[in-house]
């Protein structure tokens, strides 16, 4: 499965429809984060661009041209200052409302991906295009996306706003002057030119971005330290690296010339023009026409200054939009997926029986059938033993008993009913599993064993499963006991524990529960011989009298049970109790006399064979 | 807390912080003078001109046309304007496109690559030591980002103080008392932005400690390995209640720093650019001009221009920088430690390299893990003769992989020594001992390059020979490409992903492969089914027939072509000999295996065990 993200990828989407539905989205969860960003801008920008630079100069450079009063004077400076406190005090307010909100609505979005991720199908996390999409749309939360987009929409209104009241203003001076600002406009477009430009060379430039960040994660982690001492991988490594940044020296230099024209048209457009024209016709004004004030040519001159700044913050912003709308495409097909399982409206109720009727099943991306045409039946009580060689359907079978994935045809029948007719969580509730990739999660033990917060009672009962699981041997000399965290990622006193050891607190979960049907799928893999033999011991114990379905490809767990099956590229070839299995001599025998006969050797059978 | 880490303690406050920074800047100009020099020019030319050209151009045009000097002379002040303006922006540019952007590829290599050969050099120890592996690694993981930060930091400074100094100036020659009140009203509220530097640090920290609970929370949600466990056992409110408590103490931490942030910060803005520059500065600029009559509009505007970039300067100089360049002579320290921490593990003196297997031998030996009390391994003695193959058994942290560990210098004997053909394997160097060796790990990985790169671990490989070792090692996978596939999905999207078992099987191909007199195998079946497991078993004796074998198993029953096991138990070997007098023994191993056998035993037989 593919971990890394593609921050880039040549898609075009609906910007703006995909802006809407992330403002949307944000107001609802929190309306403070877009309201407060908008005070805030606009008390900044309005001040900055507008008061401070523009009307303040202008006000008090009338004045002083014109020898004014003093007095009159000071009355302007006193109702300035008021009214710059009072934009102060907004802008402030507005930064804090949203710095609040930011955080709740992190929270909540997260709260609604999270109620959508568990309903999603397992089918999605194995089905990498799907996969990679979902990461991006979680990506809008790790790296605060939402929180740019609001930004930079409420820039946007702040900048356009003191954008009017400046163009305004000149053309109360003299609306000649907007003459020279008209190339300003042009930047904007200039800009997005620019920025596409940088976008097509970041794009060619990503793959050997991935090779450099594939490296120095390669050379500072642990998990290849042994064999960078050992081998001579890094100079493989060395080699990758420095084709990487040769082909990146390539790309930039190409790009090289296209972005100084960009540039250089740019500064045309937003400096050289409109300063250098200002200058001109203000000093053409003044010595042929006089009519020309200081305060005027000052303020022209200002003016530049911030619309030349309010057009590059909103090319800028709108470059940033059109790269967040992607992610937000993700996160919109993301919520809008319907899981393919659909909920039944029955409750599993007490296990009588389990069927499989000619059920056949096909990986969405898969040439073959991984499960084909399969019958067979498991009455309470039973123990049954799944068989096979890797990649023969083992897991695909468990998959499809607890609906990860529907069959494609044949059916399922729980008790007799269609599993599809239960409620999905009923359904898998009734099953106890225990997975090859167990995990456990950093909470304390107890509530790893019992998935829930837990009472003395609780507590009781997850010590009673440790102690079966042989994980207690371990959980007792810890100074908390079971009210241990485990990992030791943010709980100075959590627990770190080996493979082995999770890997018995993972198994205490079944022990604890009062289940119908357990499902164990290699539930031993990390143990070494004597806690292999100790837990499975233990787990035929817990497992008296219930039906367990027991997963393995080591033959050796299927002696005891009551009926083995023995898939081979998604079929049945055998099946029947270990006796009956070994004398009709078919794949299992062989499969079981090549295993057994690694211990059943006697002595000086095959030993100078290889010699 | 071990000996490395208390070096590191003592170390942390080594070197100053302008030797941290002088220190690194020299180092950027000995690796790329052109790209130092050019970068402080760009910064000049990008700064000065627009912010000179705001105070002294427009004073000079006002005060020109004030006292009534022809149009000529302010045409010839646009007309420079516009030279300096141009070509400054030119230039610029030009320097940015068709050299800084190349040349920063080149120091980011150069950079690294001293990074990743002193990496490769450290001892394995360092990994186990988290302070040193959060301190260091993680840092210079960062490293790039860091550099460039503090190429902008430093060029800002020295920017902004040949622009605060040159505006200082004009300002003075015009009226000192406006000087004066600019920076008198600047100095007054420093110590504000300082307590808004701490403050912003202080949030930072708690935000990332509370933040690491409820990413934790996330992350569990949003990752594929969580997703059936999640699904099966109705965790899911509990880890929905543990994310919503998480997530209220960052919404409750970041209400309480940014009440506190944001007022300090509108009041030091009330303060300086309010109070001082739009209130208390043109209070005595108005009264000059309008009641003394000594000030010229163009001083006026020139004065008030200068004020917000003299402000700007001075907060940037005293308070934004500094706490910046604290943070960044932070991470220079650590790096200049990294590139002087020495390594343990020393060369010997003679680099001997052969292609026949010798004798081992291992005498009392002892090791005990740095920052452990209890010994791993407790007096080992072994002989090892040529071509012989040997299995450790025994169970988990027995000190199987540890002895391994010792045998390739991963680490060195804490006492006792190991000797091959006679000498000491100390006397050797590093490199040469190690590439007498093949080792194949129990934590085996695969690298996002070729198949053949894959099993050569190499570059340049010989086809012929990757071809063969896969062959051995049993692996059959058909691939498009052959040994020229590139595997992984990392950054080629025609990558292949092989299964656990495939991937085992090029990992063993790697000691195949290895023209080298002794092969190291930590578990080599785990993955594998049991037929792929017998066949391994008979590949492996057969291809390394010519070296030295030693295996680690947990499957007791792929140690019995073993010519000696040897059954580890805490640090010690409690038995030793081949399969047949290991039983014979009737001990640990006998028991282990006859576990392990039992279940394969024809039914009857078990039938009667179960009667016991």
């Amino acid at each position: 499965m593919p971990r890394y993200i593609k921050l880039h990828e040549d898609v075009k989407v609906p910007v703006l429809k995909n802006v809407v539905y992330a403002l949307k989205l944000c107001l609802k969860a929190d309306k403070w984060l877009m309201l407060g960003y908008i005070i805030g801008l606009t008390a900044e920008q309005f001040f900055a661009l507008f008061i401070q630079n523009i009307l303040f100069l202008k006000t008090l450079l009338t004045a002083i041209d014109t020898h004014g009063d003093f007095k009159a004077y000071v009355k302007y400076l006193v109702l300035f200052l008021i009214c710059s406190v009072i934009l102060n005090i907004l802008e402030w307010w507005g930064y804090y409302m949203s710095h609040v909100a930011t955080k709740k609505v992190l929270q909540k979005l997260n709260n609604m991906v999270f109620e959508k991720a568990v309903s999603l199908d397992i089918s999605c996390y194995e089905d990498p295009a799907f996969y990679d999409k979902y990461q991006r749309a979680t990506n809008i939360m790790s790296s605060g996306y939402f929180d740019i987009i609001c930004y930079d929409v409420a820039l946007i209104v702040a900048d356009t706003l003191a954008f009017i009241c400046v163009v305004a203003t000149i053309t109360s001076i003299n609306p000649v002057y907007l003459l020279f600002l008209v190339p300003v406009l042009f930047v904007f477009a200039i800009e997005l030119y620019k920025s596409r430009a940088v976008y097509r060379r970041d794009l060619e430039m990503t793959k050997n971005n991935r090779i450099k960040a594939y490296i120095q994660r390669t050379v500072f982690l642990k998990d290849y330290s042994k064999d960078i001492r050992t081998s001579n991988i890094f100079l493989v490594l060395m080699k990758r690296f420095e084709a990487a940044i040769k082909a990146n020296i390539v790309i930039l230099r190409r790009y090289g010339l296209k972005l100084f024209v960009y540039s250089m048209v740019s500064s045309l457009f937003s400096e050289f023009i409109p300063i250098i024209g200002t200058y001109a016709y203000a000093g053409y004004e003044f010595v042929f026409k006089s009519s020309l004030t200081v305060s005027g040519f000052s303020v022209v001159i200002s003016s530049i200054n911030s619309i030349k700044n309010a057009t590059l913050d909103i090319a800028e912003c709108f470059d940033e939009l059109s790269q967040m709308a992607l992610f937000f495409e993700n996160l919109r097909s993301f919520f809008d997926y319907e899981p393919k399982i659909v909920d039944g409206t029955k409750e599993a109720g007490e296990f009588e029986s389990l069927e499989a009727k000619n059920i056949s099943f096909k990986y969405p991306t898969a040439e073959v059938k991984s499960i084909d045409n399969i019958s067979f039946k498991i009455t309470k009580g039973e123990t049954v033993a799944v068989v096979g060689i890797n990649g023969a359907g083992k897991s695909t079978l468990v998959k499809l008993l607890l609906r990860f994935y529907d069959v494609d045809e044949g059916e399922i029948l729980y008790n007799g009913v269609n599993i599809k007719e239960y409620k999905v969580e009923s359904l898998r509730m009734a099953f106890a599993t225990v997975f090859q990739d167990y995990k456990n999660f950093a909470v304390s033990v107890y509530e790893n064993v019992m998935c829930r917060e837990c009472s003395e009672e609780d507590k009781q009962k997850a010590k009673k499963a440790l102690i079966q699981s042989g994980a207690w041997e371990k959980i007792k000399t810890f100074k908390k006991e079971g009210d241990t965290v485990l990992t030791r990622e943010f709980e100075e006193d959590g627990a770190g524990l080996s493979g082995g050891e999770n890997q018995k607190v993972s198994t205490a979960r079944l022990f604890a529960r009062d289940f119908q049907v357990a499902i164990l799928d290699e539930p031993s893999s990390a143990l070494d011989p004597v806690a292999e033999y100790k837990m499975y011991e233990n787990l035929v114990e817990a497992t008296k009298e219930k039906t367990v379905i027991y997963i393995s490809h080591r033959l050796s767990s299927a002696v005891l049970s009551d009926k083995i099956i023995v898939l081979d590229k998604g079929r049945i070839v055998e099946s029947g109790t270990h006796p009956s299995l070994m004398q009709s001599g078919g794949e299992y025998s062989e499969m079981f006399a090549l295993q057994a006969s690694s211990y059943n050797r006697k002595e000086g059978e095959y030993e100078r064979e290889s010699e | 807390m071990s000996a490395k880490a208390n070096d590191i303690k003592k170390n942390k406050s080594g070197h100053s912080m302008p030797s941290n920074i002088f220190y690194f800047v020299r180092l950027l100009f000995r690796l790329s003078p052109g790209l130092v020099i050019g970068d402080f020019i760009m910064d000049l030319l990008q700064i000065m001109p627009t912010r000179l050209i705001s105070v002294i151009g427009i004073k000079y045009i006002i005060d020109s046309v004030s006292s009534g000097a022809g149009a000529d002379r302010i045409f010839k002040a646009v007309a420079i304007i516009a030279a300096i303006l141009v070509g400054s922006r030119c230039l610029a540019w030009l320097f940015r496109e068709f050299y800084r952007n190349t040349a920063r590829e080149r120091l980011y290599f150069l950079l690294n690559k001293t990074l990743y050969e002193k990496a490769r050099e450290l001892d394995l120890e360092s990994y186990d030591n988290p302070e040193f592996y959060n301190n260091f690694i993680l840092t210079i993981e960062s490293s790039s980002d860091n550099i460039q930060n503090l190429m902008v930091l430093v060029k800002h400074y020295v920017g902004d103080i040949i622009s605060l100094i040159t505006i200082s100036s004009i300002l003075f020659t015009i009226d000192p008392w406006c000087l004066l009140i600019i920076i008198a009203s600047v100095i007054i509220f420093l110590p504000i932005s300082r307590k808004i530097g701490d403050l912003q640090m202080g949030r930072r920290t708690d935000n990332a400690k509370f933040h690491r609970r409820s990413d934790y929370f996330q992350r569990i949600f949003y990752l594929q390995e969580y997703a059936k466990e999640v699904r099966m056992n109705g965790i899911k409110p509990l880890l929905i209640e543990r994310y919503n408590d998480a997530a209220t103490d960052v919404v409750t931490n970041q209400q309480k720093y940014w009440k506190k942030i944001s007022t300090y910060y509108c009041i030091q803005e009330t303060g300086i650019h309010i109070l001082g520059f739009m209130f208390i500065l043109p209070l005595y600029l108005g009264y000059c001009a309008l009641v003394k009559h000594s000030l010229s509009a163009g001083d006026f505007v020139a004065t008030f221009n200068g004020a917000t970039q003299i402000a700007w300067s001075v907060n940037f100089l005293t308070v934004w920088a500094l706490a910046n360049f604290s943070e960044r002579a932070k991470m220079i320290e650590k790096y200049r430690q990294f590139l002087a921490s020495d390594s343990k593990i020393r060369d010997g003196a003679e680099k001997r390299t052969y292609r026949e297997p010798k004798e081992i031998k291992i005498k009392n030996l002892s090791f005990t893990y740095p920052g452990n009390e209890e010994p791993t391994l407790k007096n080992i003695n072994l002989t090892i003769k040529p071509y012989e193959k040997i299995a450790l058994v025994g169970y988990n942290g027995a000190g199987k992989s540890t002895l391994t560990n010792l045998l390739l210098r991963l680490y060195d004997v804490t006492d006792g020594e190991i000797i091959i053909d006679g000498k000491n394997i100390k006397d050797n160097t590093v490199s040469g001992h190690r590439s007498l060796f093949a080792a194949v790990f129990q934590d085996f990985q695969t690298y996002a390059f070729s198949l053949k790169e894959n099993v050569a671990l190499d570059v340049d490989p010989n086809e012929a020979r990757v071809k063969e070792a896969l062959k051995h090692s049993g692996f059959s996978k058909q691939l498009k490409n052959g040994i020229d596939t590139e595997l992984l999905r990392e950054f080629d999207d025609e990558g292949v992903m092989l299964s656990g078992g495939e991937s085992q099987k090029v990992a063993i191909a790697r000691a195949f492969y290895k023209d080298c007199p002794y092969a190291i195998l930590d578990e080599p079946s785990a993955n594998l089914d049991p037929i792929a497991e017998y066949n391994l078993n008979q590949a492996m004796m057969e291809a390394a027939e010519n070296k030295t074998v030693i295996f680690i198993s947990h499957r007791l029953s792929t140690t019995i072509n073993a010519d000696r096991i040897c059954v580890m138990e805490d640090g010690r070997i409690i038995e030793i000999g081949s399969h047949d007098e290991l039983m014979k023994m009737n001990g640990t191993y006998a028991h282990m295996f006859n576990l392990q056998a039992e279940k394969y035993k024809n039914t009857t037989e078990k039938g009667d065990s179960n009667n016991e």
